[in-house]
């Protein structure tokens, strides 16, 4: 075990490495730099003047001695300081990871809210006009792109009510009606399409395990439908339903742009986009290795928890 | 028992559904003409009118006195309060520079003398033209936080920030002419320029000039970024990046208004960092933001529908947000200036107008009418711009053939998204017309970054690259013309390497000039450019600002962008029906 787990660490830091240098790599490949991002159109700089703004932000240094500088203090937990705004690139993700994790929640919440009863209904009722009803949401769902769910919905909440999210994040903890208003519409809107793939896998997966031989014996036992649904059959069929919101999970961390673009909400993936566009190379780098780690650390507890959950796995 | 409906039910009701929605895309077709007044249609001609019969070009006089007290909120695109990192307008919120643009200059009658307000200078002297003392206001205080604790300005404070900020990218326009700075007195200073300017007082005027900062801030732990100390009319609160700042009164400002009272009027400004057109007009229309900038006219109409009581500032631009097309000039065929000639001619600008703003814009030339002496808006015409700028292929064709391409020429025309333009459809327009004379265009559309990188000359462009026209701040013909077009100047200034002895000969008469001969000048210079066509410009709208009804900030047409320059937060002020705001917090 012992060897297992060190040998897994040693893994973990080599891809955590690679990564480090990909995307210090990759960054320093985009046209343009971060100098050039922040002047003002009107803005008509001499040469000597950009040459020195590259040097301030240690742009003008060898490939080689800008790696080791943010290796170095990546090490010791220090990812620098993001070139546009001067702050630390540690705070300003942690900053935006709590509003992030709050919408990514809420959205899997909203999903499964919707997701499970209309797939549990349209398995169990399947090819009557509640399972037609539950498929054409679905479809919908997956249909309609989330950046134009939420151009309409905040433009007719505007129209119609004179009312849109409020605007400044406040943690749940915090301020929960606050948060609550400002994050639920964009929760629902994000969900909705999480909701479709989770109530088709719902389905299907229902649908499969409802086929099986044990339930079959449940049913012929004389157990009620309802109690062979819930307690025999959805148990079973939740595992791929999980393992397909776990995923989805993980996307939303990153990937809400859109919806955090048109409510104001500015939330990771919006944090990424805008160091991205601006070549705030320290953002960038910084947010993508803390993501790694987080991944590579998570996969590697998941992996030691088998152990755990299962006995008779084993690791050499 | 329930059962499923068969396979053949369903296809009957597919079947029927279909049809239904095809007899309604059919009886909508057949609509009468009168029905075509759909929600979201308008005729732009007659709205234009109606625009131009309520809003009128000079904005009401806001009643007085006005009332101190509440929060203003506007939009903006802020990523660091920090003058050392990067210049953005609404800095001048917090920082000042030495003058500032008077706010009434781009009426016809101050487009031809502009005027500048006294801020941190109160006076100045040539001594000769590479010597300048300035007189600094006394009596001016930082704001009172830690470490600079309410101290007052002194010329040290203007020569550090200048020798600071002078060599940065953002302020190097202007900045980069002033060769050494001398403490006179503790309210006095002497500039001296490398370059001799009898008109130098107009190139410290706001925007693009180093603002005033204090060493203690600067110095301190976090610089600036975390010490946003300045001697403007608002204290930096809360900064949260991507999301919005709050800023508070500076109960120590020293501007008064021209009645003497203290400026600034609102207690807070909160700027919310807005990057989506629809999540501006729906914070419009729900009154969380007061003032706001509109893109089109499409926009307008729309806003207009649901908030029929806004004020529209409708302001024509000075130069602004232009259509044009770079060409690079040290290359065959843009060499030729027959070809730069038929390139401008195979352009029809009034087609260009309808497609990227219903028709609401104004023709453009070299640089903005005002700087070349015409003020009335019907001087903005064909007429005065010459054969060069008039649709006419034929001609266009005939001049080609006359530069060696009588089969036309292969062209690549780059062109990017960027926020508030409309360049895809323009490359798009312009590929089509010069298809028309046998010219065959390869639309390249760049990454934006990589299309600012060679906006700014850093990189250089292939063939043509459709982007606006260089710009400059306030009506300074330095910045616009001299810098632009003299051939002395690197293309991160002078984009396309325009290099032409009879036009730099021109600009240096006009530098030297003490002032009385530079209108006529800037006319001849004019006059050449527009011969030469160094540059293809096509059309410029105008700029759309609205307030809400109880908002009192448009008596300044110059910040036609919300928080452009500092003196339209001061001079703001909310009526009694402004919604009740608490600014502690950004997120309040």
């Amino acid at each position: 075990m012992r060897t297992y787990v060190t040998r897994r660490i040693l893994h973990g830091l080599l891809v955590l490495w690679l990564v480090s240098l990909v995307i210090f790599s990759l960054v320093r490949i985009l046209p343009g730099d971060a100098v050039i991002m922040q002047l003002d159109q009107a803005a008509a700089p001499t040469p000597e003047a950009l040459t020195r703004a590259r040097q301030e932000l240690g742009l003008e240094r060898t490939f080689l001695a800008q790696y080791r500088t943010w290796v170095t203090g990546a090490v010791q937990g220090d990812l620098g300081r993001s070139l546009v705004t001067r702050r630390p690139v540690t705070q300003e993700l942690l900053k935006r990871i709590n509003l992030t994790s709050h919408l990514a929640v809420m959205a899997v919440v909203v999903a499964l809210l919707i997701a499970i009863p209309i797939g549990v209904l349209s398995a169990v009722k399947q090819d009557t006009m509640s399972d037609y009803v539950g498929r054409l949401f679905a479809i919908l769902g997956l249909s309609l792109p989330d950046f134009w769910l939420a151009t309409v919905v905040i433009t007719f909440l505007a129209i119609w009510f004179q009312w849109i999210p409020p605007i400044g994040f406040a943690p749940l903890w915090v301020d929960p009606v606050r948060c609550l208003s400002q994050l639920l519409i964009p929760a629902v809107i994000i969900g909705a399409r999480l909701a479709a793939v989770s109530m088709r896998m719902t389905r299907s997966s229902l649908l499969e395990v409802l086929g099986q031989d044990y339930i079959r014996t449940a049913r012929a036992k004389g157990v009620r439908e309802r109690a062979v649904v819930v307690r025999h059959a959805l148990k079973n069929a939740f595992i791929p339903v999980v393992t397909v919101v776990g995923q989805q999970f993980s996307v939303l961390l990153g990937g809400t742009v859109i919806v955090e673009f048109i409510f104001l909400q500015p939330g990771v993936g919006s944090l990424i986009l805008d160091a991205v566009l601006l070549r705030d190379y320290t953002l960038i780098q910084g947010a993508v290795l803390f993501f790694a780690t987080v991944i590579v650390v998570t996969n590697l507890l998941v992996d030691l928890s088998y152990a755990w959950l299962d006995p008779r796995i084993r690791y050499r | 028992m329930k059962t499923a409906p068969s396979p053949q039910t369903t296809l009957v009701l597919v079947m029927l559904a279909l049809a239904l929605s095809a007899s309604a895309t059919v009886a909508q077709e057949k609509a009468p003409a009168s029905e075509k007044d759909a929600p979201f249609a308008y005729a732009a001609p007659a709205f234009i009118k109606e625009l131009d019969t309520r809003f009128p070009a000079q904005p009401p006089v806001p009643p007085s006195p006005p009332r101190y007290g509440g929060v203003l909120h506007f939009p903006a695109v802020v990523r660091a309060f920090d003058p050392t990192a990067g210049y953005r307008p609404e800095l001048a919120l917090v920082w000042d520079t030495l003058t500032e643009w008077e706010a009434m200059w781009n009426f016809p009658e101050v487009q031809r003398t502009p005027v500048i307000r006294k801020t941190l200078v109160t006076d100045w002297q040539m001594q000769n033209p590479s010597t300048w003392i300035f007189k600094l206001r006394q009596g001016v205080k930082f704001h009172n936080r830690p470490p600079v604790n309410g101290r007052e300005m002194t010329a040290e404070d203007v020569k550090y920030s200048y020798e600071l900020l002078k060599g940065k990218a953002q302020y190097s326009t202007r900045a980069a002419l002033v060769k050494t700075i001398t403490v006179i007195d503790k309210y006095t200073v002497k500039f001296e320029l490398s370059i001799p300017d009898p008109k130098f007082y107009l190139n410290i005027v706001d925007s693009l000039s180093p603002v005033i900062v204090p060493r203690e801030a600067v110095e301190a732990p976090g610089g600036l970024a975390e010490n946003p100390i300045g001697t403007g009319a608002f204290m930096l609160k809360e900064f949260s990046p991507g999301d919005g700042a709050l800023l508070v009164k500076n109960p120590d400002y020293y501007l008064k208004d021209k009645d003497g009272r203290p400026l600034p009027y609102v207690d807070a400004v909160r700027l919310y960092f807005t990057k989506d057109a629809a999540t501006e007009t729906a914070l419009f229309r729900t009154k969380q933001l007061d003032v706001m900038r509109v893109s089109t006219l499409d926009q307008l109409f729309a806003l207009m529908k649901t908030t029929p009581d806004l004020q529209l500032y409708r302001v024509s631009s000075f130069g602004w947000g232009d259509y044009g097309l770079s060409m690079a000039l040290d290359k065959a065929p843009f060499s030729d200036v027959r070809v730069r000639q038929a390139l401008s001619m195979a352009i029809n600008r009034d087609i260009v107008s309808e497609v990227i703003n219903k028709g609401d814009a104004a023709l453009y030339g070299p640089f903005p009418w005002g700087l070349a002496g015409y003020t009335k808006r019907t001087d903005y015409s064909y007429a005065n711009l010459g054969p060069n700028y008039q649709f006419n292929p034929k001609e266009a064709k005939k001049l080609l053939a006359a530069a060696g391409y009588p089969n036309g020429l292969d062209l690549e025309l780059e062109w990017a998204e960027f926020q508030g333009w409309n360049y895809g459809e323009f490359a798009q327009l312009v590929a089509r017309f010069y298809n028309d004379v046998g010219l065959r265009v390869k639309l390249k559309q760049l990454e934006t970054s990589t299309w600012l990188a060679k906006v700014t000359g850093v990189q250089p462009f292939t063939h043509m690259l459709a982007t606006a026209s260089p710009i400059g701040a306030g009506p300074s013909f330095m910045d616009w013309v001299y810098l632009r077009y003299h051939s002395s100047f690197p293309k991160t200034m002078n984009r396309e390497g325009i290099s032409d002895p009879k036009l730099d000969d021109l600009l240096a008469t006009w530098r030297q000039d003490p002032g009385d001969k530079r209108p006529v000048l800037q006319k001849a210079i004019w006059d050449h450019l527009r011969k030469n066509v160094y540059r293809i410009t096509t059309i410029v709208p105008p700029h759309y600002r609205i307030t809400q009804s109880y908002t009192h900030a448009g008596g300044n047409p110059y910040c036609w962008f919300p928080g452009y320059c500092s003196y339209e937060a001061k001079t703001a002020w909310l009526t009694d029906k402004a919604p009740a705001r608490k600014f502690d917090k950004f997120a309040e």
